[in-house]
């Protein structure tokens, strides 16, 4: 008889999530991961001017919101048919690329690390429930050092961010043609130096730390896999003259790699409290979350640093819990190494920005990765507005929902983790965190069609 | 009598604005050390939104997050954050009604179907909504502050048509809530206003309940730009180093101190950026500030 646990809320985590798990013999035999927050943007963003998506869609997340200006961008991009410079892309790979190394950093100290590290219970919000804490005294307090020390490096990437890009969380500086204003020698040498500081610190303590923990947890390499069918949009890739810095759009299933085709992602919504309209409708009898059921080629795909760190041959250790952490460090010190490539090529004071026009009629994809992996807008515009705009986001394909008897991607990975103590299920959180969930992201969609290919894009 | 040597030639009133937040916080610090002052519960509170609050908390320096941790206030609560989760973090949020705590707010509150579009966790096997939760411990905090445009005015959350009928969460409570508009909320505007709270209690508001010593001036008004205004260069595209009124820029309706304060290290903000202002400090924001950008600059002519 199986024992019934619900985690609610899953903290540590960016929105509401519920983890309900059937614990069996000590072990997973069944789950639902349950996005638990809706607000329904792409309704919202229908009749706005298609110029303000880029803004407006930042708002869906906090800690993502970069992302979403990438995305809109690139949609609005296609269906304007422009296309930006190389500087106005290496600009805006950097204000992203800025993105991924604050949320890295935080992801990794300010969300995984107290799954690991036992923080001073002084402070109420350190308080914990569970005891499965295994550092030896000595590196446990090296670990709580790290953590606060690694506030200063996230803020400060975002530092980076701003000088480029207004503000942030949020920005103003990612837009159609590559950011609004011209970099300048002082703003590239005050990114260098930032982007200095910040490289040592993951080089000195991020990965050490990510590698001790995998030393004094090592059950979780064992664990935690699911599927193993790993999906990228590519990832600052196809520069004229750079090539690819790191991943083309790839996907990996059954031992195999082949080209991503976009033509293939469809989206179902069988669990999810969607009604045959496509209206939200919380009281479907079987549905159980916001979040929808993205395919590709019908499977459910995982998407983030271990797809990418895998898909282009810098790790390949395996997938499970502990790797897909270890991919997540690996890849910020990947990127600052990106960053330092970008920031040797640009050209200071090269205007990017033109007047432009809204076509009548016309549509447009924005396919990017971005730090939790494969992000996509896809948008129509019909007299001059926006008629359709619709989101598939990367904790969407990580935390779906099932459809067609195959389980999501998130829920498939926790089937047949142990759980000790049904009392303290601390596995299952380090499993689904390891994910690097977006609640705020993930459950948004309004109107998706069954199928995100039936937008024509020219 | 001041000796000459401390005469500046720097606007005194601009100076003394930006260093309200440190200056407060410091006092903060040294009344806590000194035991003459007691550290004050915080409960930080996510309902419908993006959490990007807590992201900008984050990117808060002097004072930062740590500060805010561990010298300024017990926080008890942050769904981002905490450690516990599940039954014990629900028993921890519930646990300080009854003590003495401030309940800091960032998201809207989601009405719709009885506020079930925004669950925040279950508690002894119920579901408790955003709603259900503001409602309990929002009547009973010390003070309550809202944090950005969605817990202050309901803001993108409650962009038209409204889908999950999201409000601010004054609209649910019967009592002063102090609102920090914008979109995020500046770090510095939530940490001086509450050391703002810590040493004094309520900080004078405008007639919104905005604190004022941050958002008493308009954007305009204190403009780097604005001698483009007055002599009428207007910029039509953007990145471009003049006045972006013709493109839609929402200063001259926007009260708030971005202009002088900037952002994440007060390194830059969107004016100084080539773009406009796009008003997501004010009341309204975002549907009463579209079009944040336009080409027509010939509009209203």
């Amino acid at each position: 008889m199986a024992e019934k646990i619900t985690i609610n809320p899953v903290t540590r985590i960016s929105g509401f999530m519920e983890i309900d798990a059937d614990i069996e013999d000590q072990s997973v035999v069944a789950a639902k991961t349950k996005g638990l927050m809706f607000r329904g943007f792409e309704k919202m963003l229908q009749g706005r001017s298609p110029f303000d998506a880029v803004y407006f869609t930042q708002r869906i997340c906090g800690i993502c919101s970069t992302a979403h200006s990438m995305a809109s961008a690139l949609a609005l991009e296609e269906a304007l048919n422009i296309v930006p410079s190389e500087q106005g892309r290496y600009l805006r790979d950097l204000l992203h690329a800025c993105e991924f190394l604050q949320n890295h950093l935080r992801h990794f100290y300010q969300f995984t690390l107290p799954d690991f590290v036992k923080l001073p219970e002084d402070y109420p919000l350190f308080k914990t429930d569970h005891n499965d804490y295994r550092l030896p005294k000595d590196i446990n307090d090296k670990m709580v050092n790290d953590y606060f020390e690694s506030l200063r490096f996230s803020r400060e990437a975002h530092q980076m961010l701003a000088t480029l890009g207004g503000k942030v969380p949020h920005n103003h500086g990612i837009f159609i043609g590559g950011i609004t204003s011209p970099v300048s020698a002082d703003k590239i040498i005050s990114i260098k130096s930032i982007l200095y500081n910040i490289g040592q610190f993951i080089v000195e303590k991020m990965l050490p730390d990510v590698y001790t923990i995998g030393t004094f947890y090592p059950e979780y390499y064992q664990f935690g896999g699911g599927y193993g069918n790993l999906l990228s949009y590519g990832s600052f890739n196809n520069y004229k003259n750079l090539g690819t810095l790191y991943v083309d759009p790839l996907v990996y299933s059954n031992g195999q790699t082949s080209p991503f085709d976009p033509a293939l992602i469809t989206q179902e919504d069988e669990y999810a409290w969607f009604n045959e309209n496509d209206e939200p409708d919380r009281n479907k009898a079987k549905a159980y979350s916001w979040i929808k059921a993205p395919r590709y080629n019908n499977i459910p795909y995982e998407v983030g640093p271990l797809a990418r760190q895998w898909l282009s041959g810098e790790y390949r250790n395996g997938i499970s819990a502990m790797d897909r952490t270890i991919a997540r460090v690996l890849e910020a010190k990947k990127i600052v190494e990106i960053m330092q490539t970008l920031i040797d090529n640009l050209v200071p004071g090269v205007s990017m920005q033109k007047e432009y026009e809204i076509p009548v009629q016309s549509s447009g994809k924005g396919l990017v990765d971005t730090t939790r992996g494969a992000l996509g807008h896809w948008l129509y515009i019909d007299n001059s507005e926006i008629a359709f705009y619709q989101i598939i986001t990367p904790s969407a394909w990580n935390l779906s929902t099932q459809t067609n008897g195959m389980k999501g991607t998130g829920e498939q990975a926790l089937i047949g983790s142990p759980v000790r103590d049904v009392t303290a299920p601390v596995e299952i959180g380090r499993i689904i965190r390891s994910f690097d969930p977006c609640v705020s992201c993930a459950t948004h969609v309004f109107l998706s069609g069954k199928h995100v290919n039936t937008i024509q894009v020219v | 009598m001041k000796s000459l040597d401390c005469v500046s030639f720097q606007c005194p009133y601009q100076e003394s604005r930006l260093k309200t937040t440190e200056s407060l916080i410091n006092r903060v610090k040294d009344e806590i050390a000194k035991d003459v002052r007691q550290k004050r519960n915080l409960v930080w509170l996510e309902l419908n939104g993006c959490s990007g609050n807590t992201i900008s908390l984050l990117d808060g320096q002097n004072p930062d997050f740590m500060y805010l941790l561990t010298q300024m206030t017990n926080m008890i609560y942050s769904n981002s954050l905490m450690n516990s989760g599940g039954n014990t973090a629900m028993n921890q949020l519930f646990d300080v009604i009854g003590s003495d705590y401030i309940l800091a707010v960032e998201g809207a509150v989601s009405l719709k179907d009885n506020g079930s579009y925004n669950v925040i966790g279950r508690h002894n096997g119920r579901e408790i909504t955003g709603y259900e939760a503001v409602k309990r411990l929002g009547e009973q905090a010390a003070h309550v502050i809202a944090v950005g445009a969605c817990a202050s005015h309901g803001g993108v959350s409650a962009a038209r048509p409204n889908p999950t009928q999201c409000v601010g969460i004054q609209d649910v409570l019967q009592r002063k809530v102090i609102k920090l508009t914008g979109c995020p909320c500046h770090p510095d505007w939530f940490m001086g206003t509450l050391a703002y709270l810590l040493l004094y209690g309520e900080p004078p508001l405008d007639n919104r309940d905005r604190p004022l010593m941050f958002y008493s001036i308009t954007i305009h008004d204190r403009c780097p730009r604005r001698s483009y205004f007055d002599s009428g260069i207007f910029a039509t595209k953007l990145g471009q180093e003049t006045c972006m009124y013709m493109m839609g820029c929402k200063g001259p309706v926007t009260q708030i101190d971005c202009p002088i304060r900037q952002w994440n290290g007060h390194v830059n903000w969107p004016v100084g950026n080539d773009s406009p202002c796009i008003g997501c400090a004010q009341f309204g924001f975002p549907d009463a500030m579209e079009p944040f950008i336009t080409y027509d600059t010939m509009r209203g002519e």
